[in-house]
This record gives structure tokens, C-alpha cells and sequence, in this order.
């Protein structure tokens, strides 16, 4: 089992597994292309903290099967997430949203997925107010505007 | 596995280089892309208290690409695992969700439309029964009887006194067109009133009492309505049109069926009033109508296939349905005529025995197949107070509180008629039913006070079972608060349960009074002396 190394953004070298790390798209690609020379993986939009975290999760799913369920359907259905990403997962909002962004730079999709089901479990049966706060989100409507969008979207709230 | 248990510790605590994260919106300083990947894991009502957070929330969660995967997941899906397990019909073997609509079989029809949300909304509306009222009293007291049609979002009225008159169904206190019946002097009774939308514009066929016909368009880019020919067919009163792009099949009270081909496809303008005269393609006398009946007119390349429907009294089952299918040629000859009734239906005899055409026939199941039973399970006294038709539903409305619904079955080789099944829900006499082809039905009670509407896919998907069903399909809407100051307020519209001490005379021709189309129910009735009132079911 060859090892690879990866340098984050600000420049530390880790030593990870070929396997574990093949798990982000971006970096099996930049594997191929560049054959075995030897040479670091350089990151520049992942520092040390979340790639750390970055590889934690690859090194625990590296013997899942390849996208088990590409099932777009199926897999959108439910906001289930396992025991252990859920423990995974419990971070403060920073690093979640950090997560998700290298997920989404390292094209791993599962990880990707895992981070936005988090998120939008925190959406999920909250008031807009509730969600706001959750979020530090900016109210840029008018009142009359809420007023009505509140209007429109009524017909859904029942179930 | 034990393996994973051991392989870290997940409770390693993160590090914390900054901790702004409780003053600034990490979530909003996601891309679009993101947010809508995290969007899509999230329901419908979620979505929509999404769009109550920002600007930016409106934008993305009202995104169409989602709306549309919540339309596939919630009202394709089911469906496409319901006809596949129904095993009569034969399917694309994979209905799975794709950006392209066209492969969500009978959803096509939504490919052009943008707003996916709109369409969920419909559609989620529609199965709730929830819909908007407003009504419109006509200004004048009209004298009845007053035919109304709905297509192409416009309504059509006519009546003696005022004529042809076109409302738009968004805003139906506004009159679009309205033009005077021919001949001033002699008042003429409307009998019969057909329209027909073909490329922008919409052809309409006022059938009157004295045997004349006159045919009008109506361009719906400018609203011009404007008579195109009148002439008289001679045959007494006009009692049933049907009316297919540039075909025109009517119904006389002589029994006489005539086929008209209209002039439509030379257009000069101002055509000369010769070129402008129906030809007439085939005419045929019938021994015996009974009313009601209606009239069905399908055109296909090579053929005109026009289907009568009536209802007929049978010693055995009381009133059945025959369904006769005139086979034309685009010139008018006579390629064939094929009758089918609804007796075998009634006597629950499944139509593969009464073909005797083994092959369809399938020992599955043992508990439907009986020798001869001995009484109808269908079985009106009455006839029929109202039909519809619209292939391949076939429905029929009765004073005792139900609708009859048949699956008609027309192959290159056999008509006959799948199935009955009764549909119970109406809590008073049903006296008109209405149905399009996409399975969806409107029915209203005598006093038109009580509408109920259909998804008879389901329906059907359990037809030929005997069992009773769990649930009927139809859902109650309401016309209650008749007394709402307001009546373009949103009001959810649940059971029906009004109590109505009201009385007023059944209309003597309800069927006339009720159309729909994919967003709108139109209802023309009777309130107190001498006024109607036109009532819209906004679905959007």
C-alpha cells in the first residue's frame, strides 16, 4: 500500500494513504496524471485543521463501495445520516461549512452529501426566524414583502 | 464491525483558529450550487420556509430544477410503481427521475413548462381540494338556458339575449368578446355549444333550437371574436356537438348524425361566404336516441374515428350505455362501425371472457372468474342524468348519489368496455360529470353545490378487482360561505358539508354548466330567481 503526501494550504505535509486518499475525485485524478512520482499533493483551499478532518473521514469510509447508491432519488429521500458521520459531524458551524467546502473542492461526493444533510437537518421543521438565527442570515425584506411571501408559501405548511 | 468501532476516535474536539462563527452567515457565503445541493435534501414545506429567509433563499428555493425533483418524487413516481404493478399496462421498464420530462410517462405535456413550482403547487392543490373561489354574477339576468364551455383559459357563454361571450377564467369579471347570435328579429335558442383550441385560436359551434349552426373564432392574441359562417343544417333543434380541429360532428333532433369538414385550413382573409360553408362529410339517420348522449370526435392521421354514446334500458341490468364508434375516412366514406355496451360490465364479467379471447385471459386470479352471475352489480333504475366521455374514461352521473365510471378499449380490432366501478363521495344527487383524458373528472350536485373531483387513475389501476375499495378518490369542495365579502381570499375549502336551505330548481341542463381544465374548475349555477353566477376554482 503506497503512501501519498498532501500539503495543505498553510504548507504542512501529511502522509496518507494512496487508497484512503483516492476517495476525493480531484486528488485520484491529479494521481493519474502525474503517475507515481513521489511528489506532494499541494491543496491550496484546504488548510491543516479540516483536511486533518478531511482525512479522518476518508480513512474511516475507505472500504465503503465506490458511490454505493448513485441513486440521485433514493439517496435525497431521506436526511438519515449514520451513527458515526453524525458523531463525525458534530462540530461548531465553522468547520461543518468548511467541511462541506472541501468536500466540494476535493469532489468527494458522500463527505459532500453528509455535510449538506447536516445542514439541512438544522433547517429542517424551524420557523424562518428560528433559522435566521440559526444562521446569522440577513432579513433584506421589506415587511410587506415577508407579509407576502409568507402569503404564497402558505399552502405546503400543513403537512 | 468491530473494525470501525476502534479505527478513531470521533470525539476529537476541533480546533477553533477563529471564533467569529457566531456574527457572520456562513450558510448565505456558500455558492448557489451548494446551497441548492443542501436544498434539495430538504421537503416541500421546508422548502417554502426557506424562501421566506432572504432574497437570496426566495431565488434558490424556488428553483425550478428542484421543484421539479419533489414533482417527479411525489406524483411521478408513485405512479409509475402503481401502473407497473398493475400489470396491464406495458411501460417503459425504467420511469426514473431525469432533467428531461418527456420520459415520465404521460408528463410530457409539462416539458414546456417552466415553473416547476407552480406545477407542484397545482397539482398539490388539485389532491387537497384547495383552490380560490370567485365568483362573477352576470349583470344582466340571462335567460336560460345559458351554455358555458372552458377552454384554452377562456370561457365561453351563450344564450339567447346576449349572444356568444368569451371571460377570461383568470379575472372572469371582465368580458373578452361577445357577439350577437345571427338573426335579430327571430329570438334563436342556443342548444348546443362546442369549442374547440387549435394553434392560437379557438373555434366555437353554436348549434341553435331552429336547426342552424353557426361557427365563430376567436383569435386569442388579439380577442377578436368573429363569425365565420352560419348556415342552417335543417334538421331541427341542434342536440349535441362535438367539435375537433376543423371537424364537426353534430346531433339533431331528428335523429340525424352529421359530420362537417370546416373550412379552416385555407386562410385568406375575409374568405369568400362560399368557402366559408361546411362541407359536409357524412350524414347518418339513427333509429332511436335517447337522451343523454354524448358525442366524442377523435382525429387521427388517416381517419376520423367519431363515438356516440347513449344510454339505453336493459331488462337485465336496468340502464346500460352503448358506445357505437363510426369509422371515417377524411373524405367522409365509411370505414366501419363497432358497438360496444356496458352490460357485460355490469354484470362484473370481465372483458376477456366475454371476448372469448384466451389469450388475455389470466388464471391469476381465480376469485374474479364466475360462470354467470346472476345479478348486475351495477344497476341504475334511472337513466343516466349526465355522461362524459373523453377517451378512454367513460363516465356517467346518476340521482343517487354516484358516478358510474368504464374504461372504454378501443384497439385496431376491439371496442369493448373494461370494467365499472362506482364512485361514491356525493351526498346528494350528482347531475353532471365531466371528464378530460388525463383522468380527471369534476362532478356537481344537482344544486351545483356540492363539486367533487376525480383522479380516476387509481381508480382504475384497481379495476376488475371486486373488492371494495379502501377510499374513494374524489374530494369534496365546498362552495359554502356563499356570504364572503371577499371573494377572491384564499379559503381551503374542505368537506362539504354546507347545509343548503336554499331552493332552487335543478338546472335543466347541468352538463352545460361545468368545465375545467388543468388549473380551473368553472361552475354556471342557478342562485336564487332569475341570476346565475359564474364560479371559478382557482387551483394555482
Amino acid at each position: 500500500m503506497s503512501a501519498i503526501t498532501l500539503t495543505s494550504s498553510d504548507g504542512i505535509e501529511m502522509s496518507v494513504d494512496r487508497t484512503t486518499a483516492e476517495r476525493s475525485v480531484l486528488i485520484k485524478n491529479m494521481l493519474d496524471d502525474l503517475g507515481d512520482s513521489g511528489d506532494a499533493v499541494p491543496l491550496p483551499n484546504v488548510n491543516e485543521a479540516v483536511l486533518k478532518k478531511v482525512i479522518e473521514w476518508c480513512e474511516h469510509h475507505k472500504n465503503d463501495a465506490p458511490s454505493a447508491s448513485d441513486d440521485d432519488d433514493n439517496r435525497r429521500k431521506t436526511t438519515d445520516i449514520d451513527e458515526w458521520d453524525q458523531k463525525f459531524m458534530q462540530v461548531d458551524q465553522e468547520m461543518l461549512f468548511e467541511i462541506i467546502l472541501a468536500a466540494n473542492y476535493l469532489d468527494i461526493k458522500a463527505l459532500l452529501d453528509v455535510g449538506c444533510k447536516t445542514v439541512a437537518n438544522m433547517i429542517k421543521g424551524k420557523s424562518p426566524e428560528e433559522i435566521r438565527k440559526t444562521f446569522n442570515i440577513q432579513n433584506d425584506f421589506t415587511p410587506e414583502e415577508e407579509d407576502q411571501i409568507r402569503r404564497e408559501n402558505e399552502w405546503a405548511e400543513d403537512r | 464491525m468491530p473494525k470501525r468501532r476502534r479505527d478513531d476516535e470521533p470525539d476529537l474536539p476541533p480546533k477553533r483558529f477563529r471564533n467569529d462563527g457566531k456574527s457572520t452567515d456562513r450558510l448565505s457565503s456558500l455558492s448557489n450550487e451548494l446551497l441548492l445541493h443542501i436544498l434539495s435534501f430538504l421537503s416541500v414545506s421546508s422548502l417554502n420556509v426557506c424562501q421566506r429567509l432572504s432574497r437570496r433563499f426566495q431565488t434558490l428555493g424556488g428553483d425550478s430544477e428542484l421543484w421539479k425533483r419533489q414533482y417527479y418524487s411525489q406524483w411521478v413516481q408513485p405512479r409509475a410503481r402503481r401502473l407497473a404493478n398493475s400489470r396491464r399496462t406495458t411501460l417503459p421498464t425504467k420511469v426514473d427521475y431525469s432533467p428531461r420530462v418527456a420520459t415520465w410517462f404521460d408528463h410530457g405535456h409539462l416539458a414546456h413548462e417552466g415553473n416547476w413550482k407552480r406545477q407542484y403547487r397545482l397539482r398539490h392543490n388539485w389532491s387537497r381540494g384547495l383552490c380560490r373561489v370567485t365568483e362573477v354574477e352576470f349583470p344582466e339576468p340571462p335567460c336560460p338556458p345559458t351554455l358555458v364551455r372552458f377552454c384554452a383559459g377562456i370561457v365561453f357563454t351563450v344564450e339567447s339575449a346576449r349572444g356568444l361571450r368569451a371571460w377570461t377564467a383568470t379575472d372572469p369579471a371582465r368580458c373578452l368578446a361577445s357577439i350577437s347570435l345571427s338573426s335579430p328579429d327571430s329570438p334563436v335558442t342556443p342548444t348546443a355549444l362546442a369549442v374547440s383550441h387549435a394553434h392560437g385560436k379557438v373555434e366555437i359551434s353554436v348549434g341553435m333550437g331552429n336547426g342552424h349552426i353557426s361557427l365563430f373564432l376567436l383569435d386569442l392574441q388579439t380577442s377578436k371574436l368573429e363569425l365565420q359562417s352560419s348556415y342552417s343544417a335543417g334538421n331541427g333543434t341542434i342536440t349535441a356537438m362535438a367539435l375537433s380541429t376543423s371537424y364537426l360532428l353534430v346531433v339533431s333532433q331528428y335523429k340525424n348524425l352529421i359530420l362537417y369538414k370546416l373550412h379552416n385550413d385555407s386562410h385568406q382573409a375575409g374568405g369568400s361566404s362560399g368557402a366559408a360553408v361546411p362541407r359536409q362529410l357524412a350524414s347518418l339517420k339513427a333509429d332511436n336516441i335517447v337522451a343523454p348522449m354524448t358525442l366524442s370526435l377523435r382525429v387521427s392521421q388517416s381517419e376520423i374515428i367519431a363515438t356516440i354514446v347513449y344510454s339505453f334500458f336493459h331488462i337485465g341490468c336496468g340502464w346500460s350505455l352503448g358506445i357505437q364508434e363510426l369509422r371515417l375516412g377524411k373524405d367522409g366514406q365509411q370505414l366501419g362501425s363497432r358497438l360496444a355496451t356496458t352490460v357485460d360490465s355490469q354484470y362484473g364479467v370481465r372483458p376477456s371472457q366475454a371476448l372469448q379471447s384466451g389469450k388475455r385471459h389470466s388464471a391469476a386470479e381465480p376469485d374474479h372468474i364466475q360462470s354467470t352471475p346472476s345479478a348486475p352489480f351495477i344497476l341504475h333504475q334511472q337513466p343516466p342524468t349526465s355522461m362524459s366521455y373523453s377517451h378512454p374514461y367513460l363516465l356517467t352521473s346518476h340521482a343517487d348519489n354516484t358516478l358510474t365510471m368504464y374504461l372504454v378499449v378501443s384497439t385496431a380490432d376491439n371496442l369493448f368496455v373494461q370494467g365499472g366501478r362506482r364512485l361514491w363521495g356525493h351526498t346528494s344527487s350528482v347531475s353532471a360529470v365531466q371528464v378530460t383524458k388525463r383522468g380527471k373528472a369534476v362532478s356537481v350536485s344537482s344544486r351545483g353545490d356540492e363539486i367533487r373531483i376525480w383522479e380516476l387513475e387509481t381508480a382504475i389501476s384497481s379495476l376488475g378487482t371486486r373488492k371494495a375499495p379502501k377510499e374513494e378518490h374524489g374530494i369534496p369542495l365546498s362552495t359554502g360561505s356563499r356570504h364572503e365579502p371577499e371573494p377572491a381570499l384564499p379559503r381551503t375549502l374542505y368537506e362539504s358539508l354546507n347545509s343548503t336551505d336554499r331552493e332552487t330548481s335543478p338546472l335543466s341542463k347541468m352538463q352545460d354548466c361545468v368545465g375545467f381544465d388543468e388549473e380551473r374548475v368553472l361552475l354556471l349555477r342557478e342562485r336564487g330567481v332569475g341570476t346565475q353566477l359564474l364560479e371559478c376554482y382557482d387551483f394555482t
